[in-house]
């Protein structure tokens, strides 16, 4: 992965100011095209009914609710997510867990499953009839409905979160700096308080923008857990309009929804940038100690928590997909999931020659996303590491492709570039970077921000060239996380339904879209079996994630 | 809301311009099918008898053959994907050389999808094939579609085409009951029985079409109204997004009753889902799914081509063969009972009054 960010990081001292100023050039460029350019067009439709329009779109109490059912719920999705993820990153980094790598792998999960199948997954295994009410007689009460979305979601995106801040664990916090507190005889409550939380701070403010953003412009979830409440989000009404869009005054309303998101997105995301702009870390090295090491908690306690840990994914991640795949065993709808039901004609209609196609063109632009995104991330962040006027405007820009719900996207995407693109690879790829943008960013952010300037510089005192440096300094150091935000970016692009369903075109088709055709036609048990073959199959391409992560024990 | 004074004047003006091919044509035909709108009464249906087989011959002679097709066409639709292969695959297999190339997706990115064409240069599209009636009609008001009278639509009911778009296809919006739930309902109104209350499962109009066709229909129909939702939501009625997960969460026992698509329940009781289908006493909903050909079409010799192959005995029997009651002949599924139809030009100008009438009772 060459890539000019880390050449312009690497040599401040010496071409610094100037290398510098081209990098902020080429990241505003980017952003204009890929962000900036669609962006206009679709405030364009937003404003094309007249600013009487839009006044009087936000003053419907409909659209007004809409909104603060967002934020509310996302700001709550953020919040729970964060603390769990960053609990989870404590215990499975530092807490010396038996079975770490495999509570890792569980905490991964969710991120294998498109939103719709989660949604899904969820309403079968704890909904009315679901497995559990069928097993035990329980169910999760307000399943359908506020609770319902804000528990899914937070499950959902509190594999992002881990990433972030076990992966600030890894490599920010100094495990050194946590020995020194204890063997000073600071209590290991302590040292989480005065040392680890406060070297973490950056990686969890970035977990709470991500899942923030991820959770306002969220669909596949409202939309089946919140229509049987009458709960409607920005996503869901936006939907609705263009679901009725014929009516030129809806599509217009729907403009205005999808600007709202933007303006709601800077409003939270651009002050935390600002925040952390400028604001490296302040490693210096290699732990002179190694790795860190468990705390001193007893055997016992460790396995309590890893069990406690591994039982809490059991019931999110595991049991849903569970209840999916046995929906897709089952002759029908309606019938017991025994054996005696159980039939593999499903997973036969499900097989067409679509499918092949489809998994062709999701792989090469999901390849080509993740590599296009990360050292565009990269880019962001070393432009970012700097105080500077308007460095964090950069940030934030990146951000409103991730906020903005994927149907409003596409809709950009398309006014902005469909003269040219449209039902071309190239014009879905183009949306995929722009929405992915911001996840590569913030998942590189973490460490490529602590990458130790000095090392560098004393590699190029010692009389290595700027390719040496790079390749025997810089890129072990950053691998595992890159590597990590390669695939995210890589899952992501894999199961992005929404764009893709507006964009594709007669001979590029993605496997999401076909799923979604074949689920069309209507047979839920079908639907069921392409949800079971698209998660396996993401799985099979996501164990290497897996085995990456398992190399920072 | 002053912008909707203007809207509606332009809307009008623009309905009588794109009705003067129309006019004209009927003058031409000299007695053929009224190629007016011809709304239909939910309480008088005239397509209650569906015996349309003796129309046919009066207009066919009078309209030109098509000129042969060529080259590529582009359909966006929300049909289900295997109906259109299947016609897709006939029309090709008649016209050897001809192509289409097809955007299918639900209603809502179709749409998204047109209203993009029109902010940017232009529709692309030279046919649409959508699933309810009232979308193809924002889109005639629009003037964006072929006044025309395809030589195979005249055996088509006047109830379910207009000047510029076809009916192909019927969707019956009916009831359904769990196997166990005995006697079931028999009319919409037993939705509303206290033996069903907090059991009873409807799709919702903000995402389904055949949902806001219901609801059209029920608030046009004498003796329900909007206030037949609101009886619904008072005896503690569910809504979910789509016909097909009403009919899943009857077949999971989660419902005892619903209202979903006739399609939707066959293909459940077809594989040994435990529900029954409950046609109606007062009549199924029946949701006409238009086609129609892009008046700014570059290829309009093909496009016409296509969309008359769907109205053709061939055409109409691929679409039986996906499991569709066709809109003209038999085969496919038959209908167990009587069918009505809102009318659609009074509903279209209403749509965003229904929606959000029926927003006020269900929320959203």
């Amino acid at each position: 992965m060459a890539d000019p960010a880390y050449g312009g990081a690497a040599t401040t001292a010496a071409r610094g100011r100037l290398g510098d100023r081209w990098l902020v050039v080429l990241a505003v460029m980017l952003l204009v095209a890929l962000i900036g350019i669609p962006l206009v067009r679709l405030l364009g439709v937003a404003v094309g009914g007249g600013v009487g329009n839009v006044l009087a779109t936000l003053a419907d109490p409909g659209v007004g609710g809409a909104i603060l059912n967002s934020l509310w719920t996302a700001a709550l999705i953020a919040i729970l997510a964060v603390v769990g993820g960053t609990a989870a990153a404590l215990a499975t980094e530092r807490g010396g867990l038996p079975g770490a790598g495999w509570l890792r792998a569980g905490i991964l999960l969710p991120l294998l499953c498109p939103p719709f199948v989660t949604a899904f997954g969820w309403t079968r295994a704890y909904g009315p009839r679901g497995l559990a009410d069928r097993a035990f007689g329980v169910e999760v009460p307000g399943l359908f409905g506020p609770l319902g979305i804000v528990l899914v979601l937070a499950v959902a995106a509190l594999p992002l979160a881990w990433l972030i801040v076990a992966g600030a664990l890894a490599t920010r916090v100094e495990p050194d700096a946590e020995r020194a507190a204890r063997a000073s005889g600071a209590a290991p409550s302590t040292v989480l308080r005065t040392v680890t939380l406060p070297l973490l701070r950056p990686a969890i403010l970035s977990a709470l923008v991500v899942t923030f953003v991820f959770a306002v412009n969220a669909f596949g979830v409202p939309a089946i857990l919140g229509t049987p409440a009458g709960f409607t989000t920005i996503t869901t009404r936006l939907y609705q309009d263009l679901a009725r869009s014929s009516d030129p005054a809806l599509f217009a309303e729907a403009g205005v929804l999808a600007a709202t998101l933007v303006v709601l997105a800077i409003a939270v995301v651009g002050p935390a940038d600002a925040w952390l702009t400028g604001r490296p870390a302040t490693r210096t090295g290699e732990s002179a100690g190694g790795r860190a090491g468990p705390t001193r908690a007893g055997v016992r306690r460790r396995r309590v928590a890893a069990f406690g840990l591994g039982s809490m994914i059991l019931l999110v991640a595991v049991v849903p997909l569970v209840a999916v795949l046995l929906t897709a065993l089952t002759r029908a709808v309606g019938l017991a999931p025994v054996p005696a039901n159980w039939t593999l004609a499903n997973f036969g209609e499900a097989l067409d020659a679509r499918f092949a196609d489809g998994l062709v063109h999701s792989l090469v632009l999901a390849v080509g996303t993740a590599t296009i995104v990360v050292p565009l991330g990269a880019l962001l962040v070393v432009v970012g590491r700097r105080r500077g006027r308007g460095r964090s405007v950069l940030r934030t820009a990146a951000t409103l492709g991730f906020a903005l719900p994927g149907s409003a996207l596409a809709i950009a995407i398309l006014l902005a570039y469909g003269g040219w693109l449209r039902d071309t690879l190239a014009v879905i790829l183009v949306a995929y970077v722009a929405k992915l943008w911001a996840l590569g960013q913030r998942q590189v952010a973490g460490s490529v921000d602590q990458l130790p300037i000095e090392i560098v510089r004393a590699a190029r005192a010692s009389g290595a060239g700027p390719a040496a440096a790079l390749r025997t300094v810089v890129v072990p150091l950053l691998r595992p996380s890159l590597i990590a935000a390669w695939l995210i970016v890589f899952l992501f692009a894999f199961h992005e339904l929404t764009m893709s369903a507006l964009l594709y075109g007669p001979r590029t088709a993605t496997l999401s879209v076909v799923v979604l055709n074949a689920q069309q036609l209507g047979d839920p048990t079908v639907s069921a079996a392409l949800a079971a073959l698209l998660v396996g199959l993401i799985g099979v391409i996501a164990v290497p994630l897996v085995l990456v992560t398992r190399r920072w024990a | 809301m002053s912008p909707a004074l203007p809207a509606a004047v332009r809307r009008r003006s623009r309905q009588l311009l794109a009705m003067f091919p129309g006019m004209i044509l009927v003058v031409a035909c000299s007695g053929g099918p009224g190629s007016s709108p011809s709304p239909t009464q939910p309480s008088a249906s005239p397509a209650t008898s569906p015996a349309a087989t003796s129309s046919p011959a009066s207009s066919a002679p009078s309209i030109e053959p098509l000129a042969s097709p060529t080259g590529t066409i582009t359909l966006y639709t929300s049909v289900t994907q295997n109906t259109v292969d299947a016609v897709v695959g006939g029309w090709k297999a008649a016209h050897p050389g001809v192509e289409v190339a097809v955007f299918r997706a639900p209603t809502a990115e179709v749409a998204a999808r047109i209203a993009t064409d029109l902010q940017s240069g232009g529709l692309k599209a030279d046919a649409l094939w959508l699933s309810d009636p009232l979308s193809m009609a924002g889109y005639a008001d629009q003037g964006l579609l072929q006044a025309w009278t395809p030589p195979s639509a005249g055996a088509i009911d006047a109830a379910y085409r207009t000047d510029t778009s076809f009916g192909t296809r019927l969707l019956n919006m009916v009831m359904i009951r769990g196997a166990d739930v005995t006697p079931g309902p028999a009319d919409w109104k037993d939705l509303l029985a206290p033996d069903v209350k907090g059991a009873i499962g409807i799709p919702d109009p903000g995402f389904a079409g055949s949902a806001f066709a219901a609801l059209a229909y029920f608030s046009q129909a004498d003796g329900y109204g909007t206030a037949f939702y609101q009886a619904l939501k008072d005896n503690a009625a569910t809504q979910v997004k789509a016909p097909d997960d009403v009919t899943s969460g009857v077949a999971e026992g989660r419902f005892k009753v619903g209202m979903t698509l006739d399609n939707s329940a066959r293909t459940a009781i077809k594989k040994g889902s435990p529900i029954a289908l409950a046609w109606p006493s007062s009549g199924a909903i029946a949701i006409y799914s238009p086609i129609a050909a892009v008046d700014a079409s570059a290829n309009r010799a093909t496009a016409d081509s296509f969309v008359d192959f769907t109205l053709s005995p061939a055409g109409q029997t691929a679409i039986a063969g996906t499991g569709w009651q066709p809109v003209v002949g038999s085969g496919g599924p038959t209908p167990e009972g009587s069918q009505v139809s809102p009318d659609w030009s009074a509903a279209f100008g209403k749509q965003k009054e229904l929606l959000d009438a029926y927003r006020a009772i269900f929320g959203g």
